[in-house]
């Protein structure tokens, strides 16, 4: 493949050298290239220049310890302006909104709400970048937010109308490393990854093992209940932290095939498989042991607890900061928003302490990143059960120091996927 | 009578339906195959034009279907169950039709409609059913326990192969038992009547004179079977999820769904439209030769 790459290589630099006898300079060549519509194709090397050495468009990547401030393409709505009428659009993943919370949106601002939904965050970017969706906000990740931002999908945002990132959410994600400054986005819900287990299945005792990551290489006795998440980045991102590499978006091809290896090792220990389906298999008993993310462990407890089982069985680990994947979603208004005074009243109205609070506990199971909402008003509360407390993030697990799947170069993303279609092929 | 145009402007409706829900699609397919992507979004921008295209990724891929790399080892798997499951399903398939056509008589029609009845529910469906029902804690684990049969049932949906195999059955099955019915009801019955009239036993007959003539339906239910076969991906999916059993349709959703390279799921779905191309060549050249020796 690095062979191939080479030889591309090789012919686009002969290309470039002919253009630039010609007077054109190498950067101006490479962007004609692109513009033709044929470069990506050619040569890796061009979509190192369209994503840069730093992200798309030349702009930088944003990492937890290196906060980026976007470019604003566009002006924010003016102060003041009355709400839109008409009918309200949320774009969303499918069930990760409570419709009830909507609903009472739209009787606040009397406008007839709807959501229109996509499968994963790359139908999104997709269909937002096509014009196939009409919406009004958009949730979306951080890892995509450069993306958005050079191909100018998205308008900044008037945080005037918006409050409530002020006065509710954290102070670590008012000013978020992907987003210096909420520029374009507020935060949405913030969750871990790390494991979800039964206690009544799962013989070792995982938090107090000296490397938790390492029970997926030693769950032979789980062989066919065990489970990783169907993600190439949460998938190889397992491997890396079992080796103890903290550097969740390394590009790095020989971390990436030790990751590989690793991964391809657990097949002949406990044939995993991969899925997504933790927040429900483990209360099921169909999974015992699974990478899951932090909402998993509650919605198994809070929807899906056979008659009769104690939600004492489900168990949820995560790493120390620094050493367990935290991440978070937003909501941003798309630059073709027909009514963005209500995608910000929007915004500020879901990070309503009882919005949120609602949204988070009779439905999503994703935590909003508020202020109000602490493990222990949780648990005295009776919304989290006293030993999930793992399962709620608080604002100490987020910002520098923390590890978080950032944007990857072209190259990178190429890399973490081919390395993923190999292990899931099973050869 | 007619003129001769009129004849030919009844395949128009089959024409229109093919160039717009096949050809025009697949081209696409060709396209970004051999296409580019986007610098920024990364979404794929076919190229139409043949003389653009580029082959440098075709290449790539091809080189991972030789024996023992990558694509070969999913690609027999995939193969294997795909043998294994539309063998069993003719052998599941031939006496059920057998029976439709000879022996139902007035049940004939409800049992027609019987088949055709998992039809009305999605595949999907009856697939999330059956992980209802082989579940470590499903009925058919209670019923072993409660038998006695097994006392420790195996976990069915643990990533085992035949579980694999046993939901590509069940899935498709009735494609394979309505061509054969169809093939079983078109024989001449008073060919089967002189086999009899000249001494031969009741099976002799059947392998004599019904299985050759039931040859073109037996060709037709594999062929409806194997090629949709071939592109599932949600039976290893929901069935099994393990690596072990993925099937080349995984790989190919694997791109398709996401990330930067839905080029390489474009071009393993040619692949595999290749291959397939040869089977129905076959299938195709089956029943040219079947016709011939009829006339």
């Amino acid at each position: 493949m690095t062979e191939d790459n080479n030889q591309r290589d090789d012919r686009l630099e002969r290309v470039l050298q002919r253009l630039g006898e010609h007077g054109m300079s190498r950067r101006d060549a490479l962007k004609a290239i692109i513009a033709s519509g044929m470069g990506v194709a050619v040569s890796p090397l061009v979509s190192r220049v369209a994503w840069g050495a730093e992200g798309p468009g030349g702009l930088p990547l944003a990492r937890p310890d290196s906060p980026v401030t976007l470019p604003t393409h566009g002006e924010a709505i003016a102060d003041g302006l009355e709400p839109e009428s008409g009918t309200f659009t949320v774009f969303n993943y499918e069930d990760y909104l409570y419709k009830a919370v909507l609903d009472k949106f739209g009787e606040k601002y009397d406008v007839d709400v709807q959501i229109t939904t996509f499968a994963n965050m790359d139908q999104a970017v997709t269909k937002l970048a096509n014009q196939d969706v009409d919406v009004d906000v958009t949730e979306i990740t951080p890892d995509r937010l450069t993306q958005v931002t050079a191909g100018k999908l998205l308008q900044p945002i008037n945080q005037g109308y918006i409050p409530n990132l002020q006065k509710n959410v954290w102070p670590q994600l008012q000013d978020p490393f992907y987003d210096r400054g909420s520029q374009y986005t507020v935060p949405y819900a913030v969750y871990t990854t790390g494991i979800g287990y039964r206690g009544d299945k799962i013989a070792e005792d995982i938090p107090n093992m000296d490397n938790p990551w390492s029970i997926f290489w030693n769950a032979q006795d789980y062989e066919g209940y065990t489970g990783i998440i169907n993600s190439p980045r949460e998938a190889i991102g397992l491997a890396m932290l079992y080796r103890g590499n903290t550097d969740l978006n390394t590009e790095d091809p020989a971390v990436i095939d030790q990751a590989l290896e690793d991964l391809q090792a657990l097949i002949p220990i406990c044939n995993p498989k991969v899925n997504n389906t933790q927040y429900q298999t483990l209360s099921q008993g169909k999974s015992w042991l699974h990478q899951s993310w932090s909402g998993d462990p509650l919605m198994n407890v809070w929807w899906y607890m056979p008659e009769g089982m104690s939600s004492d069985v489900i168990r949820y680990w995560k790493g120390p900061k620094g050493a367990t994947p935290v991440q978070n979603d937003c909501w941003a208004v798309p630059a073709a928003s027909t009514k963005p005074v209500l995608a910000h009243l929007w915004m500020n109205f879901i990070l309503e302490e009882q919005n949120a609070y609602t949204n988070f506990t009779s439905y999503t199971g994703y935590q909003p990143p508020l202020k109000s909402i602490t493990p222990q008003g949780l648990i005295d509360e009776g919304a989290v059960p006293k030993h999930l407390r793992t399962a709620v993030v608080e604002p100490e697990d987020v910002g520098p120091g923390s590890i978080q799947y950032a944007t990857l170069t072209f190259e990178g993303q190429r890399m973490w996927q081919d390395a993923y279609a190999k292990f899931i092929s099973g050869v | 009578m007619y003129p001769r145009w009129l004849w030919q402007a009844l395949a128009a409706p089959g024409v229109v339906w093919l160039v717009l829900l096949f050809v025009v699609p697949f081209y696409a397919v060709i396209g970004v195959a051999f296409g580019t992507l986007d610098p920024i979004f990364q979404n794929p921008i076919p190229i139409w034009n043949p003389f653009d295209w580029n082959f440098d990724n075709t290449m790539q891929i091809l080189a991972q279907f030789a024996p023992g790399e990558r694509y070969w080892q999913v690609f027999a798997r995939t193969a294997v169950y795909i043998f294994f499951a539309v063998t069993i399903s003719l052998l599941i398939a031939y006496p059920v039709a057998y029976y439709i056509s000879r022996h139902a008589r007035r049940t004939k029609v409800i049992l027609l409609v019987l088949l055709v009845l998992p039809f009305w529910v999605s595949y999907l469906m009856r697939m999330l059913a059956w992980v209802g029902l082989l579940a470590p804690d499903g009925l058919i684990n209670g019923f072993l326990v409660w038998s006695g049969i097994d006392t420790d049932p195996p976990n069915w949906l643990g990533g085992h192969p035949g579980t694999v195999i046993f939901g590509l059955i069940y899935g498709y099955i009735p494609y394979m038992i309505l061509p054969l019915v169809a093939a079983l009801d078109r024989i001449d019955k008073n060919l089967l009547e002189a086999s009899r009239d000249l001494g031969m036993t009741a099976r002799q007959t059947f392998f004599r004179v019904t299985l050759p003539l039931s040859k073109m339906g037996i060709l037709g239910g594999c062929v409806i079977v194997t090629l949709p076969m071939f592109g599932d991906y949600y039976t290893p999916m929901i069935m099994s999820g393990s690596p072990t059993t993925s099937m080349l349709g995984n790989q190919i959703y694997l791109y398709f769904h996401g990330g930067p390279q839905p080029d390489v799921g474009a071009t393993l779905t040619i692949v595999l439209a290749a291959f397939l191309a040869v089977l129905m060549a076959y299938y195709l050249y089956s029943v040219a030769k079947a016709q011939r020796e009829l006339q």
